[in-house]
């Protein structure tokens, strides 16, 4: 346990740090220069140019950028944005809890529907259900989140005029207490729909086949053979060894759903992390793009660790080996 | 001809064995004809600025209608198809062959070389992709040729997983063995026998990586990141986006033309799944 335990971490460490370099290349190798944005358009003033190139480092050499950027990263500092004059860190920090609300509650809705659904058509293969939920998962698996956000907002909010399609709160009140928190769920319920439902396929896709694959063992066989019930061995033995493989896919579409909000962000112009990083692509503030691709790595690095860790838990055969 | 009979006859035998490669196929085919037949099947230049702007579907002779700069929404989704199969197909291959190289190598040398592989496939694997292809395109530059590289460059890991694992299983053959026997080079046994022998479940993988890139694309157009040079079914989203409760056709034909295209891969995908690992499928 404690071999694979070191081994997972090391991996964790070792994505860090390659997150690092990639950013810090990416960064440097880019056509544009904050600088000249900074400047203005036409203005060729060399001392303005060096005085703002010492303030952000920039006229230091590569190796010593990087290390810099390294220490002072590893304080918590991921430097200030060049638009905002914001430390990174608060921007993102200020942005961070729509993103986790709007993820952690489709993810989780997912995973309940989902799972309950794969578990429902394998039960009941080649019946109408199971027809119907494998159609439902396919066509949603190919659907892009960003259009069934739109639609959604189509019929609902500017066709039936039941939901708002804009924002976390209302714009022209400003609720306290209760009526706040009613107001952020009602601009919560077509995002969280829309990643719902593109969530849904991959928990559906596992729990189905899992069961399925369960269902044919020998030991369920033998099970059977001495004349166990369907239901006591189902409730007993299958469904715990089907439910094993969603834990790593929740984790891993966690981890996918801190970048993968961003799109549906966009559509319902919800104030989370993917509004943050495409208003620092427009605008190329590299600080605070490097800051959110670093949070979103170490923090996708560091789900999929826990996830992982739980799992050999709950798996002796993963421990063991 | 009677050998491409023959042929024809191979390739129907193999298809039909699986419900969802028959429509996967079918569904191929006829993309296959809409790329060809573009300039035929579409009524207007989709390049061409019509006179008449935002016309509802059926209306002035536009069988889809027209978005606001007066192009005709039929025959850019037709010409769609050309942009959505080479960014699917071109980002698959380069996906595909690095996959197939790294893989191979790790399993069949095995050892260090193996160690490292792995190590740095399970890094890429903890990578957040798509962040990472949007922030290639945003700093350098959206043109289509660097999606579909970026998309390539980012996505072979889980190819190289399967062909690793496959390799590993095949070198231990005795085929193998014999041809060692025999004197051929680590490079010959390594691309006439292992690559060969254990390349299906990484073409399976592909094709669903094709659907996965089109949504890609299609996602990246949607944040202002397409190819502004190209018609591209996630820009006209992008593009009805401002229009959508005055001109819903623009956004929702294209949209619908993407989930059938992904579509048709999804099934490709899990057809070959089911004909070419007989373990996976159950049938």
């Amino acid at each position: 346990m404690s071999r694979y335990v070191l081994k997972r971490i090391g991996t964790g460490i070792l994505t860090v740090l390659v997150v690092f370099v990639i950013n810090f290349v990416i960064m440097h190798a880019t056509p544009g220069d904050p600088i000249n944005y900074l400047m203005g358009k036409d203005n060729h003033n060399e001392e303005l140019r060096a005085e703002l190139e010492a303030k952000y480092g920039l006229d230091q050499p590569m190796h010593v950028q990087f290390f810099s950027y390294l220490k002072t990263a590893a304080t918590g500092d991921l430097g200030d944005s060049i638009i905002y004059g914001k430390p990174v860190s608060q921007m993102i920090g200020e942005k961070v809890g729509a993103t986790l609300l709007l993820g952690l509650v489709s993810g989780i809705m997912a995973l309940l529907l989902g799972t309950v659904m794969g578990i429902y058509a394998a039960r009941h293969e080649g019946k109408l259900s199971d027809w119907l939920f494998s159609g439902f998962s396919y066509i949603m698996n190919s659907v892009p989140s960003f259009w069934l956000g739109l639609m959604l907002i189509l019929i609902f909010a500017s066709g039936l005029k039941l939901l708002p399609s804009y924002g976390m709160t209302s714009a022209r009140v400003s609720y306290t207490g209760w009526a706040h928190i009613k107001d952020v769920l009602i601009h919560l319920i077509l995002p969280a729909v829309t990643l719902t439902a593109i969530l849904i396929p991959q928990y559906f896709r596992i729990a189905k086949s899992s069961v399925l694959q369960v269902t044919n063992e020998e030991f369920v066989m033998s099970l059977r053979a001495t004349g166990m019930s369907e239901k006591k061995i189902f409730n007993k033995y299958i469904f715990r060894n089907a439910i094993l493989p969603t834990v790593t896919i929740f984790g891993i579409s966690m981890a996918f759903l801190i970048t993968g909000v961003t799109l549906i962000e966009t559509v319902f112009a919800w104030p989370g992390m993917g509004t943050l990083v495409l208003k620092a692509i427009n605008q190329r503030d590299y600080p605070t793009l490097m800051g959110i691709y670093l949070v979103m790595s170490i923090a996708i690095a560091v789900v999929m660790l826990i996830v992982d860790l739980i799992y050999a838990l709950l798996d002796p055969r993963i421990r063991y080996q | 001809m009677h050998r491409v009979i023959e042929f024809m006859k191979k390739v129907w035998g193999f298809i039909k064995k699986d419900k969802q490669l028959i429509a996967g196929c079918i569904g191929i085919l006829i993309l296959f004809l809409m790329i060809v037949f573009a300039p035929v099947i579409a009524p207007e230049n989709p390049h061409y600025y019509g006179p008449d702007a935002l016309v509802a579907p059926g209306e002035l002779g536009h069988l889809l209608g027209t978005n606001h700069m007066g192009q005709d929404i039929f025959s850019m989704i037709i010409y769609g198809v050309r942009t959505s199969l080479k960014v699917a197909v071109i980002s698959a291959l380069i996906s595909g062959i690095l996959g197939v190289l790294i893989g191979g190598v790790a399993g069949f040398f095995g050892g260090k070389v193996d160690t490292v592989v792995s190590e740095i496939n399970n890094v890429f694997m903890m990578l957040p992709t798509f962040f990472l292809i949007l922030l290639i395109v945003a700093l350098f530059g959206n043109s289509i040729t660097n999606v579909m590289i970026v998309i390539g460059i980012t996505t072979w890991p889980s190819n190289a997983k399967l062909m690793r694992a496959q390799a590993l299983s095949i070198r231990e053959r005795t085929y193998v063995n014999a041809a060692k026997a025999l004197g051929e080079s680590n490079t010959q046994i390594l691309f006439k026998y292992i690559i060969p022998n254990g390349i299906f479940p990484v073409i399976a993988n592909t094709t669903m990586g094709m659907s996965n890139a089109i949504l890609t694309e299609a996602g990246l157009s949607f944040l202002g990141l397409g190819d502004p040079n190209i018609i591209s079914w996630g820009q006209m989203i992008y593009e009805g986006k401002s229009y959508i409760t005055s001109a819903w056709w623009i956004s929702v034909f294209a949209g619908i033309a993407i989930i059938l295209t992904v579509l048709v891969f999804y099934l490709l995908g899990d057809g070959l799944n089911n004909v070419l690992n007989p373990k996976s499928g159950r049938k």
